[in-house]
């Protein structure tokens, strides 16, 4: 529906944070791309691996950090196999409370919703406060289209939708951008001086400039952290104050949600705020953990429950797990693909590992390079608040993945080769032979070629004198002394 | 998508999809088991000063300035962190506000300095419980460029179990857990105070000592 051309909004670009056309993703171009500047990948290895040190000195100030996680899996577990219940519940609760509930079968209802919503309450402005569901319903455009002003109050936010770019990181969204940048952003659309870097002075620049928008909004949309069933309250949990301050001032809040974020109890909040940030950024609370049970007076306050894949995900038995996620991104913190690869190469809302576990489901030939895009060390799993089996899961995608026959060509044939060459002992043992004798002769630009992409960035090890199988058939042969520890080594 | 825009229509697609797909049950755990056993893990349970030193460094941990004195101390003490503030506005008594509580929220927007009580503190986070009794109206305590709030020394939760426990997060339309003056790190890790909310949070500690 073509709308009158908008007579106030500052032209921004529209983000769409998939690739285009559907087309799939290609998560290794893109993370060349990412990598081609050395420096800046080192740079933005080295600040996730910053947060991930915070956020194991606060896990090592916890003696039960272990039976909180236990905890924290086991409620959620529990929530989603009685999912359909609690969503009854919390509905029932939450109208008592005057708020009013709606429910969203996929992204285009929610953003039909949410535009309902503010044309019932004649509303032009809304101020957005971090939400990465409405990145995923991709709302921003939607309302644009409709001649909505759409302000995202979070500084990481702004700054890349100033950009039109979709955020990096489901906690830092502009982790992607070196200070310089930011204040290049700034000196365009906010008219801060040319060459200003400090971080504290552009935060001040955004303060001033947000806080018109957040006095001059008549509409706040807020994520949810939370949403507890027994009480039909929500609750929003920032550092800055944006989304608060935003819900504060505006006649209409709407609070979107995922159905997975719904919790039994008030009780359980003590064990999720426990762990949430100081999984997230090493704090052992943020700032504002606010708790939402009913509108202010005179004030309207909806909650949008949406699904948009969450019900198939949950049906899925190797899958239905990924639906624990708090959001806190420690599993990309830690990442080390992600480190050096940069959230933009995932080409989905949510990147790293959970975003690539969460994401094929919803097209797995767009998305069939997400699981790949993993070492499987299983950094991830071992420090989800919510315990995840993350790195199983990218394991079982794979094979999906492969199995659709989206795995790629030469993957596909290199794996076929593989298996094929596996199932024939002799010719394996032939094959090392020539293997061994190549890596002694060749020269080292011809064994790396040889090693294909594996080689680009590594050397191949040297040569062992002979292999595993000649050894043991050898040390048999003299008795098999158990425990000599002679390896066959090189 | 479905066209189908009947009121209810996406409420019974969803609740039908998701008890199709529910996974087989799982037990809820005990929570309030577990957490008794976190304690006895500890060496007892700690006594108030110990509480009262663990709040006040985790308080100052987080931003907060942190000052002590008696109830009759506390405009001396309000006016001493705060200094510059005249236009200030108060939920406590005795503190005197100049600025009257406006009906619209907007009219806050210039406010220097808000004053409220909180109701008890979390020594493991150096929070404070601010529920809307105590701010009187939702913005003021996000939008006042400092704010102050009178804490009893001896209302301290150790951790945020001990603060559900404490109190009825339900029993009022809105209610925060206040740890700081607001921050960001959104630009390249640098951590900056006063993103949007205060840019400056004091906890005045009292007691009849």
């Amino acid at each position: 529906m073509p709308v009158a051309t908008p007579t106030r909004r500052a032209a921004l670009p529209v983000v769409d944070a998939h690739a285009p056309n559907g087309a799939p993703v290609d998560h290794a171009a893109a993370a060349a791309r990412f990598t081609a500047d050395e420096p800046r990948t080192d740079w933005h290895d080295g600040a996730l691996w910053f947060v991930r040190e915070k956020r194991d000195r606060q896990a090592a100030s916890l003696p039960e950090w272990e039976q909180l996680r236990e905890l924290a899996s086991q409620i959620k577990e529990h929530t989603l196999s009685h999912l359909d219940e609690y969503l009854i519940r919390f509905e029932e609760r939450a109208t008592a409370n005057g708020i009013r509930v709606h429910w969203a079968r996929d992204a285009t209802e929610h953003n039909r919703v949410v535009h309902g919503i503010l044309t019932a309450a004649g509303s032009r402005r809304l101020v957005k406060s971090k939400s990465m569901l409405t990145e995923e319903c991709r709302l921003n455009s939607y309302l644009a289209e409709r001649d909505i002003d759409v302000i995202d109050s979070d500084l990481g936010e702004r700054i890349v939708q100033l950009r039109g770019e979709p955020p990096s990181h489901i906690v830092l969204p502009a982790i992607h951008l070196k200070k310089e940048e930011v204040g290049e952003t700034f000196h365009t659309h906010l008219g801060t001086e040319r060459g200003l870097a400090d971080p504290q002075a552009l935060t001040a620049a955004a303060r001033a400039h947000l806080r018109e928008h957040l006095l001059a909004g008549d509409a706040a949309l807020t994520g949810v952290n939370f949403a507890v069933a027994e009480t039909g309250g929500f609750v929003v949990c920032t550092n800055e104050g944006n989304a608060d301050l935003a819900a504060a001032l505006a006649p209409v809040h709407i609070a979107s949600m995922g159905i997975e974020k719904l919790i039994p109890r008030a009780e359980d909040l003590g064990v999720f705020t426990r762990l949430l940030t100081r999984s997230a950024t090493g704090q052992p609370v943020t700032v504002y953990t606010s708790h939402f049970h009913g509108p202010r007076r005179g004030q309207e306050m909806h909650l949008v429950l949406v699904d948009n894949g969450r019900s198939v995900q949950l049906g899925r038995e190797g899958f239905w797990r990924s639906l624990k996620c708090i959001r806190c991104a420690a599993c990309i913190n830690t990442c080390p693909v992600y480190r050096r690869s940069g959230g933009h190469s995932y080409g989905s809302t949510i990147p790293g590992p959970i975003g690539s576990v969460l994401t094929p489901g919803m097209d797995l030939k767009r998305y069939g390079a997400l699981p790949f895009a993993s070492t499987l060390c299983g950094s991830c799993a071992a420090v989800c608040p919510v315990k995840i089996d993350l790195d199983a899961q990218l394991y079982r995608w794979r094979q999906l993945v492969a199995d659709a026959g989206h795995a790629g060509v030469s993957k596909a044939a290199a794996m076929k080769t593989t298996g094929w060459l596996l199932a024939r002992p002799r010719l394996f043992r032939a094959a090392g032979a020539f293997g061994r004798l190549a890596l002694r002769v060749l020269p080292a630009r011809a064994r790396r070629l040889a090693a294909g992409p594996w080689g680009r960035a590594r050397d191949l090890p040297p040569a062992p004198a002979q292999s595993f199988h000649a050894w043991y058939a050898a040390r048999e042969r003299a008795g098999g002394a158990a425990g000599r520890g002679e390896g066959p080594g090189a | 998508m479905s066209d189908d825009v009947q009121p209810g229509a996406a409420r019974t697609a969803i609740l039908r999809a998701v008890r199709a797909a529910r996974p087989a049950p799982v037990a809820r755990p005990d929570v309030g088991a577990a957490v008794r056993r976190f304690a006895e893990r500890r060496d007892g349970a700690p006594d108030d000063s110990a509480l009262l030193a663990q709040f006040v460094a985790a308080a100052r941990a987080g931003g907060s300035a942190v000052v002590e004195g008696t109830r009759a101390d506390v405009p001396r003490l309000v006016a001493a962190a705060v200094p510059v503030a005249r236009r200030v506005v108060s939920q406590v008594a005795g503190v005197v506000g100049l600025v009257p509580m406006p009906d619209m929220p907007h009219g806050l927007a210039d406010a220097e300095l808000f004053v409220c009580e909180a109701v008890f503190g979390v020594a493991e986070n150096g929070a404070v419980w601010l529920p809307l009794s105590r701010l009187g109206e939702r913005a003021a305590v996000f939008i006042a460029a400092h704010v102050a709030v009178v804490l009893d020394r001896r209302a301290i939760v150790s951790d945020m179990h001990a603060a559900y426990v404490r109190t009825d997060v339900a029993a009022e339309p809105f209610g925060a857990f206040f740890a700081g003056p607001s921050k960001t790190a959104d630009i390249e890790q640098s951590l900056v105070v006063g993103a949007h909310g205060p840019k400056e949070f004091t906890v005045v500690l009292v007691g009849d000592g």
